[in-house]
């Protein structure tokens, strides 16, 4: 187990470093200069320059990558050319809120999406399975910015009964969380559904059955209870995506997370704060992945870490 | 008595105590079914969009550019205009119709290219193993943990977007699908006796996997490919909205979107009307891979539905 915690880490730490690796060369290759997007557009040529030498943009690529390196590890990000300040604070400033949109959005995918899918196997191949099954395809096939705007007219606008955007108060939670879950009820509910199809069918049901067992608990502690560690990997993988990516919808709802942030970072052409938002966001998202599959042995008591597979 | 069906069931002098009742009822027959529901519901929304964007050219539409400054934000309907105009007087619908050419041309493109990868490399991984499969593998755990969308907008943020980078960023963003499901599929085929012949027969690796073990395996993947379209459809008009679609003038579906945005409290049918038209051909293209998938021969469903591990 512990030589399992540790290769993972090391893993974990390998990926990290790959992407920020990545992300580096890659902003740095790219056309566009970071000191034009600073500087005021009458700037000078030799104002211009004097803003590359202070963000130490003129020196060779290999040296800015070394002290790049050196920084990291005294755990410095780097100072945010746009904000003035350093990159990790502005990240994690907006951390919370990207965090609390994602846990809230999982949430209420984990509260409909599981008892759909059990409804869905206990009724499968019927009408109004069929009907639940499209109904959640549609949700996963609406643009989520599309979706946004929508609710963001008809709950905001038509009938004022929400706020319509920015985190201003525990309302304003609503909407984001509504955009996010519809994308995610067919994915989940479909799982839930193929699991427990087998499940329901395994010979151990049929012998709890005939033992007595009670309906619901059968339906939800033996046959939930055996798929629960592919819903849990599927769960924690959207989770850590969603700490990733909820771009599109904290844009639509100007919502003061990670996702609008990184796009402003772009157009500002803003390196530290670029890099910051990746390797945090990635870091946590490999975070959760980990703290996924260390879970598996309480759920399923036959899964051993670190053998095999 | 005499319509069609099963005719023998039905008379009561038959041995069998089988009806057509309950073969009606049976669970195999409603599978089928409704999979056929899901193969006509597809079918029908993906041509309701697909074909009038394939014929745009040729129907009796305004230029998609045409700007007309005093028919601004026309309601849906009026004269000449059935989606209505937008906020520079140009006729939504073929803007609509000239910018799913760009998104279904990107979309198809993606789609072909890293199915291409996905399965070049996915079957090296299954078929070689050792280190490829190594390295394989590893790339593609390591793609699932990036900040996938951040890492789109920062390549397109930076190397600009044109079609090709656009195309050439989903493509990346999906081979992995494609790479996962055919290793899994090698992996089983691989074993088979057919793959032993021909190593007997002294055929080298490389032409064993190429002539005979793929051509076995690309029915099944091929049919996920679709899922991956109406993924790459909705990952286009997303990073369009977001100001890195391709660039003007071409109207893309996501830049109508947040162009229209700004109006939506008074002319609600500039985002309303395009965003129905991507969902109804999303909606379409994912039930028409759905029912492909599940029901795309016999062998092949089977295929599919064991590797399947949470596709779509």
């Amino acid at each position: 187990m512990p030589t399992y915690l540790l290769r993972r880490l090391g893993q974990s730490v390998l990926t990290v470093f790959l992407t920020l690796t990545a992300v580096f060369l890659l902003v740095r290759l790219a056309p566009g200069d970071p000191a034009a997007a600073y500087a005021a557009p009458t700037a000078s040529a030799e104002e211009l320059v004097r803003i590359r030498g202070q963000f130490g943009l003129d020196r060779p690529l290999l040296v800015q990558y070394g002290i790049y390196l050196r920084d990291l590890v005294s755990g410095d990000l780097g100072t945010s050319y746009s904000f003035h300040s350093p990159a990790f604070d502005v990240v994690m400033d907006r951390l919370p809120y990207t965090i609390t949109l994602a846990v809230s959005a999982i949430a209420v995918t984990v509260l409909v999406a599981v008892p759909l899918g059990v409804w869905m196997a206990r009724r499968a191949d019927t009408r109004r399975e069929l009907g639940a099954n499209i109904l959640t395809i549609t949700g996963q096939s609406m643009p989520d910015f599309w979706t946004g705007v929508m609710l963001l007219t008809g709950f905001a606008v038509v009938i004022p009964v929400l706020p319509a955007s920015g985190f201003t108060s525990w309302g304003g939670l609503v909407l984001p969380t509504i955009t996010v879950a519809i994308l995610q009820f067919a994915l989940v509910s479909r799982l839930v559904r193929r699991e427990m199809t087998t499940a329901l069918a395994a010979p151990y049901t049929t012998v709890a059955r005939s033992r007595g067992v009670a309906e619901r608990a059968l339906v939800w502690r033996y046959a939930l209870g055996n798929s629960a560690v592919p819903l849990v990997t599927a769960v924690g993988t959207r989770f850590a995506a969603l700490l990733n990516g909820v771009v599109v919808v904290e844009v639509v709802f100007a919502w003061p997370g990670v996702g609008s942030l990184v796009v402003r970072a772009l157009e500002t052409r803003d390196y530290p704060l670029i890099q910051a938002t990746v390797l945090i966001t990635a870091s946590l998202a490999i975070l959760v992945q980990l703290l996924v599959d260390l879970l598996y042995p309480l759920l399923d008591p036959r899964v051993r870490l670190g053998k095999a597979a | 008595m005499t319509t069609a069906g099963i005719p023998t069931a039905r008379t009561g002098g038959r041995p069998s105590a089988v009806t057509a009742r309950d073969l009606a009822r049976a669970t195999a027959t409603r599978r089928r079914s409704a999979n056929r529901v899901k193969l006509w519901a597809g079918s029908v929304c993906t041509a309701l969009v697909v074909l009038p964007i394939l014929l745009a050219q040729l129907l009796p539409l305004p230029d998609a550019n045409d700007q007309e400054l005093g028919a601004r934000r026309l309601p849906p309907l009026t004269e000449g205009h059935l989606f209505g105009t937008d906020q520079l007087g140009r006729d939504l619908l073929s803007r609509v119709l000239h910018g799913g050419q760009v998104s279904l041309t990107v979309g198809v493109l993606a789609v072909v290219v890293s199915g291409l990868i996905g399965i070049a490399a996915g079957a090296a991984a299954g078929y070689f193993g050792g280190w490829m499969d190594a390295v394989v593998s590893r790339v593609l755990e390591a793609q699932l943990a990036l900040p996938l969308l951040m890492m789109l907008l920062l390549v397109v943020a930076l190397f600009g977007s044109s079609v090709t980078v656009i195309t050439a960023v989903i493509a990346v963003a999906q081979w992995p699908e494609v790479a996962r499901l055919t290793r899994s599929l090698v992996l089983v085929e691989r074993e088979k006796p057919y793959v032993a012949a021909a190593r007997v027969l002294g055929l080298r690796g490389l032409t064993i996997l190429a002539r005979h073990v793929v051509p076995n395996v690309v029915r099944p993947v091929s049919l996920v490919v679709l899922l991956l379209l109406a993924q790459a459809v909705l990952l286009e008009s997303a990073l369009s909205y977001l100001g890195a679609g391709p660039e003007r003038p071409f109207a893309t579906w996501g830049r109508i979107i947040s162009d229209g945005q700004d109006y939506l409290t008074t002319s609600w049918w500039l985002i309303t009307l395009p965003g129905l038209v991507i969902a109804l051909l999303v909606v379409g293209v994912n039930l028409l891979g759905d029912a492909l998938r599940d029901g795309g021969g016999r062998t092949s469903r089977t295929k599919a539905a064991k590797a399947d591990g949470g596709t779509a």
